[in-house]
């Protein structure tokens, strides 16, 4: 009976701790394009906004983004994986501060300080795929330490020029 | 009593009660603190307390804090920790920090306070931190460093004051107390203006290793003279100033000294930078070691300033430049160290860069558009380095024609650059101790005897230079050489000949991925000096002692990566006691019992041998991919009981066979016997005795028994071999089927030939096994008079079943007759079914 109380406890415990999922934030609704985002941090949540959607499909683009630190990011990587039905069919992956040469501002930051990147964003691939497919995104530090995470879900039916 | 399984009400309402708790009090719940390290450090993140948790001991030295909600910290916070060096508030909540709050942390030498947006700071607060030598106060709301309670921290290493909105530069008079401040950052601040006697505690006493960072502030103005007098080790000056202030600014550097400053911006600040023309004028009057430019656009035509005012600057590193070319040098310039790291030049720009006649470092770097090297360097004496790599640069006479009168140069890479072609001239540059041309694809080298005239060359790379090594005398005139590194090329017919004979004093070695198949057996011989060799990812079948056993010297051997199956035992034999490490991993070893010595050599070399996860079966298959050093070796030892046994079983089954091969026809016919008597019982009986008799007694059995008896009243039937078995099948199977199984009785006319005949005692052998399963057909004996009775006791059997069973005995008179006559009838008369006619008869 003790035994069966315990596990129970421990399992409702659990229940609570793993319970913790973020919103999902809209950065984009149009008629061809939607874009929506999940933290995947169990620690925190973060925001981002593309100042205009449709641009996404010049390749260069304004975005704004804002995050509390967990970690210092002396060093900062990104990578992408675009999942199509559960397969990971595209990786990319770049280095934002190497070590040695901070060219962005917020490199070096520190623990618990404020990261707000306003800005453009040019992508490394030629254009951005068309249809329904989810993009996880990572950011790692130094440490191989998840700095962000987020899963994107894109619905995208833009025409590119 | 409570039934089993089923919870009380109590518990139930505990649970989901606890299910609706919210999340951070469910941490609470549970042990709220990670012990990192044991006693020591502590990290209690993400709480919602106050005050230091209680499970964390006295004994800590690192508390981690961050992100719980403190809100305000009082005095003699800390009391339970009192040995503290690590203190870590980032994202606290903390508004107000009260007197007195860590008096109790005499050790404390790092406080972090990033992101508390700070309302009230007691005049004491940082009381009692006698030791601090970091203070972080990052995003802490801070808008004047008069108000800071830091004076008394004498220290103090470093002040970190980053993301505030301090205004001015002004340094309170506390700052000449604290001597031992090495950095002090307000990056990211309101700074506008910096005026003079702002940074007059810094004046005093004698301050050479303090960094200050000014970078990303409001600059507009310097006053001339705020910086006059002041020694620093480093000042970050990017994207410090406001949009086309620069110039000006900088002009209040005047009387600077310091080792390293640093101009320019970030790639991604709003404010961008153009070069113009006297940007750096006011560099002039400050004295500086090494100067950095990093991240400025659009250099157009204005470059006739830019080494102005840095000419006597020992070391210039320019980072991040849209810079297409060097317009002006000054004459007489100090330069020892130039730098162009991603910059914009098309062409070497050589000619503008032997103006630099002092210069001894020089580095042109990742620069994309860099293809060209037309232009030449000359009366470069003092030049020792140069580094051309990653670049794109394409150009052939490679390499005495670009360096004229630069003697002394001996450091040359031209590493990961697209195409070069040397012609083996090196004349210019015979001093040459390390060239690098790795990634970069070359045309000469393996053609031709281009490195003759290097005589001094200790260090070579051509890894991945597409080169094929076909003339013998490739290396020639490398005769100082100790590292040859040219992985990934290839030789001709895919073989290693001859082609290291005059590179003795050759250390290392590296011809990996040089898709090699065959080396010759005299390849090593002159590298006696040889300490590492990677021959790894080759196509090598086997480790030939003959070819390394020169290689007595070898410390690091890298077999790996190639199709070894086994390393027998004479090439272990070889490798030499120096040998430290060695690598086969990733070969296709062979883990038959064959190489069991192998196996076990493995097993017992453990430290030698790297990457032994790697190390895998490859043949027989159903060890494939099994690691070498787990093999289970006892799978190869023979087993002394089983080979016992298996011998037994082996003789056993040999016995048997002897057995069956001897008594075939009996073994046979005992079988037949007992699985078809039943059926062949049914045939009835045709005869009323079946006469087992030798051939020789056939006219005894036709005349005294066959005529007697089958004309005789009762006639009776007797089968006779020669008469009633059926040609073309065979004898046996007429002695079973005719004989035995359609035949009452059987007599046997036991004579001296009998005794001899094979098939009568076979006969004689199956009638008896007949009567002992059937018990049905009597055996009745007749023995001859003339019978040898000592032959008849050497047929131990018989003669014991003549003891045991009455017989008859035939004798040739007349009373013995009639006797011998009635007894045979009576007994034949025996189970007789009589017809009607006979019984007529009868």
């Amino acid at each position: 009976m003790k035994t069966s109380n315990a596990l129970l406890f421990i399992l409702v415990l659990l229940y609570i701790n793993a319970s913790t999922q973020w919103p999902t934030h809209t950065v984009c609704k149009e008629d061809n394009l939607e874009i929506y985002y999940k933290s995947c941090d169990p620690q925190q949540d973060f925001t981002l906004s593309i100042d205009h959607c449709p641009d996404i499909a010049t390749h260069t683009f304004n975005i704004r983004g804002t995050a509390v630190l967990r970690h210092s990011i002396k060093e900062l990587y990104v990578k992408l994986n675009m999942i199509v039905n559960g397969r990971t069919v595209l990786t990319y992956s770049e280095t934002l501060c190497g070590p040695g040469h901070s060219k962005l501002i917020f490199c070096g930051k520190k623990k618990g300080e404020h990261l707000h990147y306003e800005g453009p964003v040019t992508l490394g691939i030629k254009e951005i795929p068309q249809g329904d497919y989810t993009i996880s995104a990572k950011l790692t530090n130094q440490d191989h330490v998840i700095v962000a995470c987020a899963d994107f879900t894109v619905k995208n039916y833009l025409d590119y020029y | 009593m409570p039934k089993r399984g089923a919870l009380p009400l109590g518990t139930l309402l505990v649970l989901l009660l606890l299910a609706f708790v919210p999340f951070p009090l469910s941490g609470c719940l549970l042990d709220p603190c990670l012990e990192i390290t044991p006693n020591t450090t502590f990290r209690c993140t993400g709480l919602n307390i106050s005050g230091v948790p209680d499970g964390v001991p006295n004994t800590t030295l690192n508390l981690d804090l961050s992100f719980s909600n403190l809100k305000s910290l009082g005095s003699n916070y800390f009391t339970s920790v009192p040995e503290l060096q690590f203190l870590d508030l980032s994202r606290c909540h903390i508004h107000t920090i009260e007197d007195n709050s860590f008096m109790d942390l005499p050790s404390l030498s790092t406080l972090v306070l990033t992101a508390n947006s700070l309302q009230q700071l007691g005049k004491a607060a940082f009381n009692g931190l006698t030791s601090l030598k970091k203070l972080v106060l990052v995003e802490t709301n801070r808008t004047s460093l008069s108000e800071l309670p830091i004076g008394h921290l004498h220290t103090l290493q470093e002040l970190n004051l980053g993301h505030n909105s301090i205004t001015s530069l002004k340094l309170p008079k506390y700052f000449t107390n604290m001597t031992s401040l090495r950095h002090l950052s307000f990056f990211s601040n309101r700074i506008t203006s910096i005026s003079r006697g702002d940074l007059d505690a810094l004046r005093e006493g004698s301050r050479l290793n303090l960094t200050l960072v000014l970078s990303l502030n409001n600059i507009k103005s310097i006053e001339p003279g705020a910086f006059a007098g002041i020694r620093l080790a480093e000042l970050a000056l990017r994207s410090a100033f406001e949009s086309s202030m620069m110039q000006t600014a900088l002009q209040g550097l005047a009387g600077l000294q310091v080792s390293r400053l640093t101009v320019g911006v970030f790639s991604d600040h709003d404010r961008e930078q153009d070069f113009e023309r006297g940007l750096l004028d006011g560099l002039c009057q400050v004295q500086m070691e090494e100067f950095v430019l990093i991240c400025l656009g659009d250099f157009e035509d204005d470059t006739d300033t830019l080494f102005d005012c840095v000419g006597n600057v020992s070391s210039i590193r320019l980072v991040d430049l849209g810079l297409e070319q060097i317009s002006q040098v000054p004459v007489g310039s100090k330069v020892k160290q130039l730098e162009c790291k991603k910059c914009g030049f098309d062409d070497v720009p050589a000619m503008k860069l032997s103006l630099f006649k002092e210069l001894r470092v020089l580095r042109i770097t990742k620069n994309r558009s860099l293809k060209t090297f037309d232009q030449k360097f000359e009366g470069l004496s003092n030049l020792e380095v140069i580094d051309l790599s990653e670049n794109r640069l394409t150009f052939s006479r490679c390499c005495s024609p670009q360096f004229r009168n630069c003697s002394n140069l001996k450091h040359l890479n031209l590493s990961f650059n697209s195409y070069i072609r040397l012609t083996g001239d090196f004349i210019n540059v015979e001093n040459l101790l390390y060239l690098d041309f790795q990634h970069t694809t070359l045309f000469g080298p393996g053609s031709y005897p281009v490195f003759l005239s290097l005589q001094r060359l200790i260090y070579l790379d051509i890894s991945h230079t597409k080169t094929e090594v076909k003339s013998q005398c490739t290396f020639c005139g490398l005769n100082s050489l100790q590292v040859l590194k040219m992985a990934g090329n290839s030789f001709a017919d895919n073989k290693l000949a001859n082609n290291f004979k005059n590179l003795s004093h050759l250390h290392t070695l590296d011809i990996s991925s040089c898709k090699l198949e065959h080396v010759d057996q005299s390849t090593f011989d002159a590298l006696p000096e040889l300490k590492e060799l990677n021959i790894s990812n080759n196509k090598l079948l086997t480790f030939d002692p003959g070819v390394y056993q020169p290689l007595q010297a070898l410390r690091v051997l890298d077999f790996s990566r190639n199709q070894l199956t086994v390393l027998l035992d004479s090439a272990r034999e070889i490798l030499p006691d120096s040998l430290l490490l060695l690598d086969i991993s990733q070969n296709l070893f062979d883990c038959s019992c064959v190489y069991l010595d192998f196996l076990m050599w493995i097993k017992e070399n453990q430290e030698l041998l790297q990457n032994e996860e790697l190390m895998l079966c490859h043949t027989p298959s159903y060890v494939a991919n099994v690691s070498l050093p787990s093999f289970d070796l006892s799978s190869c030892h023979v087993d002394a009981g089983k080979v016992a046994s298996s011998v037994v079983v082996l003789l056993c089954v040999m016995v048997i066979f002897l057995l069956v091969y001897r008594y075939y026809f009996q073994l046979y016919y005992s079988v037949v016997l007992l699985s078809g008597c039943k059926h062949y019982a049914e045939r009835g009986d045709t005869y009323d005795a079946f006469v087992i008799h030798s051939s020789k007694d056939q006219e005894w059995v036709t005349k005294e028994l066959v005529e007697p008896l089958e004309g005789g009243r009762p006639p009776f039937h007797l089968c006779l071999y020669y008469r009633d078995f059926l040609p073309g099948v065979p004898i046996v199977t007429n002695i079973i089927q005719e004989g035995f199984l359609s035949s009452r009785n059987v007599i046997a006319v036991i004579s001296a030939e009998f005794l001899e005949s094979k098939w009568c005692s076979f006969e004689f052998d199956i009638a008896q096994s007949w009567q002992l399963v059937e018990g049905k057909a009597g055996i009745i004996m007749i023995v001859l008079e003339h019978v040898n009775k000592d032959l008849l006791r050497q047929r131990l059997g018989l003669s014991r079943y003549l003891r045991r069973n009455t017989y008859l005995e035939w004798k040739d008179n007349e009373i013995s007759k009639h006797i011998f006559w009635r007894q045979l009838t009576g007994v034949l008369m025996e189970g007789k079914n009589w017809n009607h006619e006979e019984a007529k008869l009868m």
